[in-house]
C-alpha cells in the first residue's frame, strides 16, 4: 500500500542520509515487516486497529490518521466523526498534496511537510513530534527513521519506500540521492533543479545576527527574540536560526544593510510561468515580455518607496507631536493612573515587555524636557516637511520619465549589441533576483538610469528647520558621462513639465559635482541635488586587481570619480542609517540635536555629519539600556569628554566602507581637541543642570501645576516646609529635585 | 494618598542618596536612577579599533619607574614594621592583662586592628606614618585616650630604654601619636557600637571621627579581600601622588582612590587585570566622563549599607574641580603629556593652564558651578533650578 500510495501521487522519496541513533535503527529494522502495516491503515482501518492497540492494561484509543490517543472510547467515536480526523482521512485518501514550493521534507511518522532542512529539524525537536514518538513507543508501533522524506514537486519516478531506503540506508547519501534525482526526472530536469535550490536555500548562511535583539526579562533570562530588520518577534532560539536564514529576512538585510547579499529566488508564481513559457517556447519573443515585467516592478517599486517615505515622516512627526503635546500637557504624567504612553500611541503589540518607541517609562527629568523643547524648535515645521516632500517626490517622478525617454530612444541601438546573451542565459537558472540592483542579471538592453534613491538628512530624516538642501542619488547602468549628465538635464525640465504642470523649476548642472540642481521656483527655495552614480564604480575599487585594465576601458568624459564614490557611500549611509539609528530609542532626535549644535557651534562645525550618527549610534547603543533623550545626549557628551575623539582612542571604524577607516579621520588634532573639551565643558554644565547654556535656548522653569488638579495645595504647604531639607549634601541635580518629581513619585506609587 | 505623599517629602530631605546603582532595581525604584556613565572599557565591543593600538612601552614603563620612586625605601618599611609590631606588642599586653592599666585609666581595650596605607601595601616614601585603631570597651573620653598614650609610651619606654630619649607622644582629636626618629604610629581611637549612642560632645572624642575610625576598619577589611592585586596598589600610589600635585583632585578622599583604583581595574567585561597604563588613563577618562557628577551612579561604597555613592562626599563645586581637572589632563595625556603628569617633568601648571603638544593647544577649563543666588550659604549645593521655584513658593503661601 505504501508503494501505491506514493507512487499513486507520483512522489518520489527520498532518503538523506544523516546521522541516526542506533536505537532508532534497530527498532525500525526489526520491526521491519511492520513498517508496512504501519503505513497501511490509512483510512477507515483506524478502528480494526482499536482493539489491536491495547498490548498493556491500559486501553489505548488510537487513530492511526491522525497520529493521536483519545481518552477513552467516548472521545475516541467523537474524534472520528471530527472535522480534523474528516480531512485528514480526505487527504490521506487522496495522498499528500504538492506542496506549493515544489520540494520539501517530510516527516513520515506525523505526516507533516516542512519546507526545509531547519524548518524539519525544528519540527523532530518539537513537542508534537515527541508524543507522537513517545505515544507509537507506547503502543510498540514501529518508528520510521528521523530522516527526512524529500518530496519532489510533479517528478515521476519510481519511488522507495522509506524502510526500504532505511535498509539501505548507509549506502545512499544526500548527494547520491541528488544525483538520482536528477538522473530519474529527465523530462522535467529544470523544474527539479530549482526544487534543489529551494532546498539548499537552507543550507545559507544565517546572516545579520546582529539585528536580532534578545528580550529578557527581569531575571536577565533571554525569554525571546526581537529582529529589528523584519519587525518581528519569536520565543524560540531555533527559530532564531531558521529566521537568519529565512528569505523574508534575507531580503530584508539584503533590503536595509548589504545590498550586495544574494538572496536565493523563489521564483513567485508569474515568474514560473514566465519561465515555464520560456521552456516551452525558447522563443526571443519572451525577453520583451521580461522587459515588460521588469519596468513594471520598477514602478510598483517606486511608488510603494514613496508612499513609504510619506508615511514614515508622517508618522515620525506624529509620533513626537504627540508625545511632546503629551509632555507640555502632562509635565509631571498626566493624573490618574498614568498610562505609560500617550492616548492615542497604540504600544506596538509585539513587544509586550518593551519600552515603546518614546521614553514613556519614567517622566521627564529637567533634562528631557530641555531637550525635547529644543527638539521641537529646530524640527522643521509641516509646511517645510510639505514642501521638500513636493519637490523631492516631483523630481523623482520626473526622473523616472526620463529613464523611460532614454531607455526608449536607446533601445533600438542597443538591442544589436547582445554579446552576453549566452552568459545571462546561465544567471537564468538561478532565478532572476532582485532586478532592482542585480542588473547584470537583466536580459534586455540595460537602462541608463536604473533608479533614484534618496539619501542624507531627506533618507534619514534629519532635516531641521531652515534646511532648503537635499539630496538625491541617480544608480546608472554604466559608468556615468558628462553626456549622460546632459541628456538628462535637458530632458528633465520636459519631465518636470508633465509632472508638475503648476511649479516652476530651475535646473543646472554642476559638472564636477557629478550632479545636476533641481530649485523651485518661489518665495522658498528648495534646491534638490541629483548626483549621477553608478556601482560600477566601486566594483572596480573593490577589485583593484584588474582596475587598470577596466579603467582603460572608461568612457572619456566619465563624471568625477570621486563624487560617484561618495554617493554612493551616502547611499550606503542611508540604508545603515534606517537599519541601526531609526529604531534605536532617542538616537535621531539626540542626532538632530547635534547637527543642530554643529551647526550653530563653530567649533564643532568640523564634525562631519556621518561620523556623529556614527557616532551617537554607538554611543546610545552601547548603554545596553534605554535611555530617554535628555540621558542619551548627556551619554554622548560623556563619550567626547572621554577622550572619544583624541589620539590614541579606539576611533569610529565605519561600517559602510571595506577598508577599515575612521569616519572622523577628517577632522584635525586641534578640532578633535577643541571639540573634546567643548563636550566636556557641556557634559558639566549638564551635569550642574545648565543643559538650557549646551542647547542654546532659555532655561525651562520647572512645571507649575496650576491645572494638575489634586495635589496642587498641598503640594505647595509642603514644599514651603521641606525646603530647607534641600540642602542635603552634593547628591546631584537629581536629588534636589525641583516641585515636579516629588509629584511624579506620587505618581508612581499609585500605579503600584 | 496621605503616605505617598509623605514618603516623597521624605526623600526630598535628601533620603535619595540610598537610591544607587543597585543591580537589581526592580520596577518600583524607577524614580531615580543614576546612571554610570560612558566608559570606553565596557563597551569596547562597539568600538573596534580602526588602527592598533599605539605603543605605550614608554608610558608604562613611565609609570613604573613613577611608582618606583613612590614605593617607601626597606629602610623606611623596616622602621616603620619595627615600631607597629612594638606598639602592637604593648596593646595585645593591654588586652590580655587589663587590671594593671584599667586600674589607672579605666578603660578597656575591645581590639586592635592595623589600618590604612600601611596595612593595604599602599605607603608612599616620605610618609612614614602607620595608622592602628584602638576599639575601646569603655566610652573614649578624652583623658581616657591621653592617659592610653601615656600609658602605651611609657610601656614601650620600659620595654626599650634606649629609646628614651626620642620617642614622642601626641595626643590629638582622633587619638595619639607615637614617633621616633623614622616612623611614626597613629593610633586612632574608636569605640565599641553601642557606645556610640552615648556620646557626649563634651567629654569625649568626636562621633564622627569615632565613626570614620570604625569605617576604616572595615575599609582594609574590604581592600584585603577584593583588591590585593599588585596593580591596583600601585595604581593607588600613582593616584595618590597625583592628588598630592594636582590642586584640582584635592577633595577625593583616599578611600576614593583606594575604589577608582579597584573599580579602574578590574570592573571590565573579562575580569582580568587590566595592564597598569590603561588603568591609569581609565581613570581619568572615567573621572573625565563625570562618574563622579551628580547624576552619575558613581561608585557605591562597598563597606557602607543602602548604596551610598562615594562622591556624594564632596561638594557639587569640589565635583566639578575634580572632573575639569581629569578632563584637562585627559586632553594633556592623550597629546603624549605623560610626564608632566606624572611628575618626571614639568609642573602642575598643566591642568590651570594653556599649554601646547606637537602643535595641538591645549587650553584648561572653567567651572561650570555656579553657586545658586539668593540663598543661604549652607544651600550651596542646591542650585538655581530651585531657585526658580522660589517665587512660587513664596507668592503662594
Amino acid at each position: 500500500y505504501t508503494f501505491e500510495f506514493h507512487t499513486a501521487t507520483a512522489l518520489p522519496v527520498y532518503m538523506q542520509q544523516t546521522s541516526q541513533p542506533a536505537a532508532t535503527v534497530a527498532a525500525v529494522k526489526t520491526t521491519g515487516n511492520t513498517w508496512q502495516t504501519f503505513k497501511k491503515p490509512g483510512t477507515m482501518q483506524g478502528k480494526t486497529q482499536k482493539p489491536k492497540a491495547p498490548p498493556k492494561p491500559q486501553q489505548l484509543h488510537y487513530c492511526d490518521v491522525c497520529k493521536i490517543s483519545c481518552a477513552g472510547p467516548q472521545t475516541y467515536r467523537e474524534h472520528l466523526e471530527g472535522q480534523k480526523h474528516k480531512k485528514k482521512e480526505a487527504a490521506a485518501k487522496a495522498g499528500p498534496t504538492p506542496s506549493r514550493h515544489g520540494a520539501s521534507l517530510r516527516c513520515e511518522l506525523c505526516d507533516v511537510t516542512c519546507t526545509g532542512a531547519d524548518a524539519y529539524a525544528a519540527h523532530i525537536r518539537g513537542a508534537k513530534h515527541q508524543k507522537v514518538v513517545k505515544l507509537h513507543q507506547k503502543l510498540g508501533k514501529p518508528i520510521p527513521s528521523t530522516d527526512p522524506v524529500v518530496v519532489g514537486g510533479t517528478t515521476k519516478t519510481s519511488t522507495t519506500t522509506a524502510g526500504a531506503t532505511v535498509g539501505a540506508k548507509t549506502t545512499t547519501s544526500g548527494a547520491a540521492a541528488t544525483t538520482g534525482t536528477l538522473t530519474a526526472a529527465d523530462g522535467k530536469k529544470d523544474d527539479l533543479k530549482d526544487d534543489l535550490l529551494d532546498l539548499k536555500e537552507k543550507d545559507v548562511e544565517p546572516v545579520g545576527q546582529e539585528y536580532i535583539e534578545e528580550i529578557k526579562n527581569e531575571e536577565g533570562k533571554v525569554i525571546s527574540f526581537n529582529c529589528k530588520l523584519c519587525e518581528c518577534r519569536f520565543n524560540d532560539p531555533n527559530a532564531k536560526e531558521m529566521h537568519m536564514k529565512g528569505r523574508r529576512h534575507r531580503l530584508q538585510y539584503k533590503k536595509k544593510v548589504n545590498p550586495e547579499l544574494v538572496v536565493e529566488v523563489k521564483p513567485s508564481l508569474r515568474q514560473r510561468k514566465v519561465q515555464e513559457e520560456k521552456l516551452r517556447r525558447q522563443q526571443p519573443g519572451l525577453h520583451q515580455l521580461r522587459e515588460e515585467m521588469w519596468r513594471r516592478r520598477e514602478e510598483e517599486r517606486l511608488l510603494e518607496e514613496e508612499e513609504r517615505w510619506y508615511w514614515e515622516e508622517r508618522r515620525r512627526y506624529e509620533e513626537e507631536c504627540e508625545y511632546l503635546d503629551w509632555c507640555r500637557r502632562y509635565p509631571r504624567g498626566p493624573p490618574g493612573p498614568p498610562p505609560m504612553m500617550p492616548p492615542g500611541m497604540p504600544r506596538p503589540p509585539f513587544m509586550p515587555g518593551m519600552p515603546p518607541m518614546m521614553p514613556m517609562r519614567r517622566p521627564d527629568s529637567s533634562d528631557d524636557r530641555h531637550v525635547l523643547a529644543k527638539h521641537a524648535e529646530i524640527y522643521p515645521k509641516e509646511e517645510e516637511l510639505g514642501a521638500i516632500q513636493k519637490i523631492v517626490s516631483n523630481t523623482e517622478k520626473a526622473l523616472k520619465m526620463v529613464s523611460d525617454y532614454l531607455a526608449e530612444v536607446d533601445a533600438p541601438k542597443e538591442q544589436q549589441v547582445k554579446p552576453k546573451a549566452k552568459k545571462e542565459k546561465e544567471d537564468d537558472s538561478k532565478g532572476e533576483d532582485d532586478k532592482k540592483d542585480g542588473e547584470k542579471k537583466e536580459d534586455g538592453p540595460p537602462r541608463m538610469l536604473k533608479g533614484v534613491m534618496r539619501v542624507g538628512i531627506l533618507a534619514k530624516g534629519l532635516l531641521l528647520r531652515g534646511d532648503t538642501n537635499v539630496q538625491l542619488v541617480v544608480l546608472c547602468g554604466d559608468k556615468p558621462t558628462r553626456t549622460l549628465l546632459d541628456r538628462v538635464a535637458d530632458n528633465l525640465p520636459k519631465q518636470l513639465a508633465v509632472v508638475a504642470m503648476e511649479d516652476k523649476y530651475d535646473i543646472q548642472r554642476v559638472v564636477e559635482e557629478a550632479a545636476l540642481v533641481v530649485q523651485n521656483i518661489g518665495e522658498q527655495r528648495i534646491s534638490v541635488n541629483v548626483t549621477l552614480t553608478s556601482p560600477i564604480m566601486r566594483e572596480q575599487l573593490l577589485h583593484d586587481g584588474d582596475s587598470q585594465v577596466i579603467a582603460a576601458k572608461d568612457p572619456p568624459d566619465v563624471l568625477d570619480k570621486q563624487k560617484c564614490l561618495d554617493a554612493l557611500a551616502a547611499l550606503r549611509h542611508a540604508k545603515w542609517f534606517q537599519a541601526r539609528a531609526n529604531g534605536l530609542q532617542s538616537c535621531v532626535m539626540v542626532i538632530r540635536i547635534l547637527r543642530d549644535l554643529c551647526q550653530r557651534v563653530p567649533t564643532w562645525g568640523p564634525l562631519n555629519s556621518w561620523a556623529m550618527e556614527l557616532m551617537c549610534e554607538k554611543v546610545i547603543a552601547s548603554a545596553g539600556q534605554h535611555l530617554s533623550p535628555g540621558d542619551a545626549l548627556r551619554r554622548v557628551f560623556e563619550a567626547l569628554a572621554s577622550g572619544l575623539l583624541l589620539p590614541g582612542s579606539p576611533g569610529l571604524l565605519d561600517p559602510c566602507e571595506k577598508d577599515p577607516i575612521d569616519a572622523a579621520s577628517p577632522l584635525s588634532a586641534q578640532e578633535r581637541e577643541d571639540i573634546t573639551a567643548s563636550a566636556q565643558h557641556a557634559l558639566r554644565l549638564i551635569a550642574f543642570r545648565q543643559i538650557h547654556k549646551v542647547l542654546g535656548m532659555d532655561p525651562i522653569p520647572p512645571p507649575k501645576f496650576q491645572r494638575g488638579g489634586r495635589f496642587t495645595r498641598k503640594r505647595r504647604r509642603d514644599n514651603s516646609t521641606g525646603e530647607g531639607n534641600d540642602s542635603e549634601g552634593g547628591d546631584g541635580k537629581k536629588d534636589k529635585k525641583e516641585d515636579g518629581e516629588d509629584s511624579k513619585m506620587d505618581m508612581d506609587k499609585e500605579t503600584k | 494618598m496621605v503616605m505617598t505623599r509623605g514618603r516623597g517629602r521624605g526623600m526630598r530631605g535628601g533620603m535619595m542618596r540610598p537610591m544607587g546603582p543597585g543591580p537589581h532595581f526592580g520596577p518600583k525604584m524607577k524614580q531615580f536612577v543614576p546612571r554610570l556613565p560612558f566608559d570606553m572599557v565596557l563597551c569596547e565591543s562597539a568600538f573596534p579599533r580602526v588602527k592598533p593600538a599605539p605603543d605605550e612601552s614608554a608610558f608604562t614603563q613611565a609609570l613604573l619607574k613613577r611608582n618606583a620612586d613612590l614605593s617607601p625605601t626597606p629602610a623606611e618599611q623596616a622602621a616603620v614594621l619595627n615600631l607597629v609590631t612594638k606598639i602592637q606588642a604593648v596593646m595585645d599586653n593591654l588586652i590580655v592583662d587589663p587590671g594593671n592599666f584599667d586600674a589607672c585609666v579605666s578603660s578597656q581595650i575591645e581590639e586592635v586592628r592595623q589600618v590604612g596605607s600601611y596595612k593595604k601595601g599602599t605607603m608612599m616614601t616620605g610618609h612614614n606614618v602607620a595608622d592602628i585603631v584602638v576599639i575601646l570597651k569603655t566610652l573614649p573620653t578624652k583623658e581616657a585616650v591621653e592617659a592610653l598614650g601615656k600609658k602605651v609610651c611609657d610601656d614601650l619606654r620600659s620595654q626599650e630604654p634606649q629609646e628614651v630619649l626620642v620617642l614622642t607622644m601626641l595626643p590629638n582629636d582622633r587619638g595619639f601619636e607615637i614617633s621616633n626618629s623614622e616612623a611614626t604610629v597613629r593610633v586612632l581611637v574608636t569605640t565599641i557600637h553601642q557606645n556610640l549612642r552615648k556620646l557626649d560632645p563634651e567629654l569625649h572624642l568626636d562621633q564622627k571621627i569615632l565613626q570614620s575610625h570604625l569605617a576604616a576598619i572595615r575599609h582594609s577589611r574590604w581592600f584585603e579581600e577584593n583588591a590585593h592585586h599588585s596593580t591596583i596598589k600601585v595604581l593607588i600610589r600613582l593616584l595618590r601622588d597625583l592628588r598630592g600635585r594636582f590642586e584640582g583632585f584635592e577633595p577625593l578622599s583616599p578611600w576614593m582612590l583606594d575604589l577608582l583604583a579597584h573599580y579602574a581595574i578590574l570592573n571590565n567585561p573579562s575580569r582580568q587585570a587590566l595592564p597598569i597604563n590603561s588603568a591609569f588613563r581609565r581613570c581619568l577618562q572615567l573621572l573625565a566622563a563625570g562618574l563622579f557628577l551628580p547624576g552619575s551612579a558613581g561608585i557605591s561604597d562597598p563597606c557602607e549599607g543602602g548604596n551610598i555613592r562615594v562622591h556624594t562626599a564632596m561638594t557639587l563645586e569640589q565635583q566639578d574641580l575634580v572632573c575639569l581637572t581629569a578632563q584637562t589632563l585627559l586632553r594633556v595625556l592623550s597629546h603624549g603629556g605623560y610626564k608632566q603628569i606624572l611628575g618626571l617633568e614639568g609642573n602642575s601648571s598643566i591642568a590651570s593652564e594653556m599649554s601646547v603638544w606637537d602643535g595641538v593647544v591645549v587650553s584648561a577649563l572653567e567651572k561650570a558651578y555656579e553657586k545658586p543666588p539668593e540663598r543661604p550659604p549652607q544651600d550651596d549645593d542646591t542650585d538655581n533650578m530651585d531657585a526658580d521655584d522660589d517665587p512660587m513658593e513664596t507668592t503662594d503661601n
